[in-house]
């Protein structure tokens, strides 16, 4: 008697979200099945890395992460550059944290300034996230959104406080939302039916589960990305039929444990960064993430062989 | 269906207050209300009351009872405020009920004595020693617990109502714990073959808390629905939720509940020939059943 390995009945489909524009513009989506069971369903689109950028020099990052950048630290546009031209990255993450009204407080039309030289600079899709501040992102993404009009970008995180503002721009001049929930499955879908009603095109949204690192909720977010698919794929939830994003690699490199010093405990810092680092982007994969915000060069390219295995 | 009212309660700010000040007057005002409002039950809850309890509830019954002759259930983890309740209540009209004894050692061995001794009924809520059962078998095992101690202190079957414990469908467990609520509800009816007359109880309008206001009565409605399908026969709610009145009446939407119980066993439901109100609850069954995920805005799609 032969056995038959047992296959979960998809009836759903993860929707195609094109991200750019152009020749390397990418499209993210169009899953038929659990992630990298291609055994069971389709999955049509590899998931892509974004290498983080950011619009100040970081004053307390731990040694390994900032090594391979520290000549372009001080510039945004050259450190675009060498994260696309050097280090093969699918996408840009430009992290506008100086924006943060607790911080420096850096001027939106300031930072728009930032998020445009950036997006010119480079040919492939650019994320532009910033501080977190619903109020000053609310104002800072509209002006990016209008700045670069046409060039659709993914703008974040968008969360319920300041949807209406972020999603009109993305309306007026074409960009992705990235939408933001606290790890939490219900609001995820909530946002997501708040921004349909608002009339923001299903291909213009990808889902923001709020990212936990290794150690510091990755479970969380996990399950929720689970769920995620589960309703998406075999529960016909439409409102969740979207492609994940997950920003990653600020959650690991602000652990004490990823900036804790060599040690006969701890062993090697810059091994232990950039496993922690390749460890959650695992499991994220194996949860659903469609795209993936990544800082060291070395724990993206384990993450990629990772894929290549699983994707062959 | 059996309707015990909640509203007397410590948490309201003027029952609060009437019962720090020892003021008889907005409670029983509030209970004479309940009893027009035609409960079967008036829930006293003092909440911990923690602070000379037991001269409260004593207090507390007596003042109730000197207007209603509704019986009352008695509402707090201080057992002694449960005890001194009990010495004063009078039985009229039914038993007074213990709300409630939880299947936890020490729980059950101070309660139960005096659900024996002053001949009370008892909620035996599904809350076990590591807290929150995780799923219906959990709740099955607890509730087995909860009946054979409470048989071993020679408490009649139909003074022990099973609490299986509604939780909120809006917080993410739930996804898990509100279908396995009902999922317990089929092993209640097994118990019931065991134990003739056994009752059961819940708290249903937990099952929306945290929903917007004005979609708390379908969640809470459809609720009862598919739990009383399965031998759910009472619940602790608002006295003058007029919804749940109606509903709570015998033989109160028939024509819904078929509808509803075809949705519960898997079967389609042409959503044409339906008219809005009924496509609403089709769409609540199917939250509430874990088949559609909860969001704010269920009804809309």
């Amino acid at each position: 008697m032969t056995f038959a390995i047992p296959k979960t009945a998809y009836t759903g489909k993860i929707k195609e979200v094109v991200l750019g524009r152009g020749p390397k513009a990418i499209t993210v989506g169009g899953e038929t099945s659990y992630p990298f069971h291609l055994f069971e369903g389709e999955m049509p689109h590899t998931p892509r890395i974004a290498i983080e950028v950011y619009d100040t020099p970081p004053d307390d990052w731990a040694e390994a992460s900032l090594e391979p950048y520290r000549d372009v630290v001080g510039d945004p546009v050259a450190w675009a550059k060498k994260a696309a031209g050097v280090y093969g990255a699918d996408m840009i993450a430009l992290q506008l944290v100086s924006t943060d009204p607790n911080g420096l407080n850096t001027p939106s039309d300031q930072a728009t300034e930032t998020a445009k030289k950036v997006a010119a600079a480079v040919d492939i899709p650019v994320i532009v996230n910033g501080s977190g501040s619903p109020e000053k992102d609310a104002e800072l993404l509209r002006k990016v959104a209008e700045a670069c009009d046409g060039m659709n970008l993914v703008v974040g995180p968008v969360v319920v406080e300041n949807y209406k503002q972020i999603g009109a721009g993305a309306i007026a001049y074409k960009h992705t939302l990235a939408a933001n929930s606290p790890i939490d499955i219900n609001l995820a879908k909530q946002l997501n039916i708040l921004l349909g009603n608002l009339g923001v095109p299903d291909g213009q949204i990808v889902v923001d589960p709020t990212t936990g690192g290794l150690g510091y909720g990755i479970e969380y977010t996990y399950s929720v990305m689970e769920r995620d698919r589960m309703a998406a794929l075999t529960q016909q939830d439409e409102r969740l039929q979207f492609p994940i994003i997950c920003d990653l690699g600020k959650e690991i490199w602000k652990t004490k444990e990823a900036k804790a010093e060599d040690s006969p405990l701890m062993g090697n810092a810059a091994k232990r960064g950039v496993l922690m680092e390749a460890v959650t982007a695992q499991l994220l994969l194996l949860a659903g993430a469609d795209v993936l915000i990544m800082r060291h060069p070395e724990a993206i390219r384990l993450v990629r062989e990772m894929i290549a295995d699983l994707m062959a | 269906m059996i309707r015990i009212g909640e509203n007397l309660n410590v948490m309201i700010k003027k029952i609060g207050a009437a019962m720090k000040d020892r003021d008889p007057k907005p409670i029983q005002e509030l209970a004479i209300a309940e009893a027009k409002a035609g409960v079967d039950y008036i829930d006293i809850n003092l909440g911990p009351a923690r602070k000379e309890g037991g001269d409260l509830m004593a207090w507390v019954v007596k003042t109730v009872q000197e207007v209603v002759d509704t019986p009352l259930y008695l509402d707090t983890i201080n057992t002694e405020a449960i005890e001194a309740g009990l010495k004063v209540y009078q039985n009229r009209k039914g038993k007074a009920v213990i709300n409630s004894i939880m299947a936890r050692p020490e729980s059950m061995e101070s309660k139960l004595p005096l659900a024996q001794k002053y001949n009370a009924g008892l909620v035996a809520l599904l809350w076990g020693p590591s807290g929150l059962p995780r799923d219906a078998n959990e709740r099955g095992v607890l509730a087995a617990e909860l009946m054979q101690k409470a048989a071993e202190f020679g408490i009649p079957n139909e003074d022990v109502w099973i609490d299986p414990i509604v939780t909120p469908i809006t917080s993410p467990q739930s996804q898990v714990q509100v279908p396995s609520c009902v999922e317990f509800m089929k092993m209640f009816q097994d118990f019931q073959e065991m134990a003739p007359g056994l009752k059961a109880t819940c708290g249903v309008s937990n099952v929306s808390n945290g929903a917007p206001e004005h979609l708390r009565p379908i969640l809470n409605q459809t609720y009862m629905m598919l739990l009383e399908r399965y031998g759910m026969t009472s619940a602790i709610l608002d006295a003058f939720d007029d919804d749940m009145k109606a509903f709570a009446a015998p033989g109160g939407k028939q024509d819904l509940k078929k509808i509803v119980y075809k949705v519960m066993d898997g079967e389609d439901v042409d959503l044409g020939s339906l008219t809005k109100e009924q496509v609403n609850y089709v769409k609540t069954t199917k939250v509430l059943m874990g088949k559609i995920l909860y969001s704010d805005s269920w009804l809309e799609f």
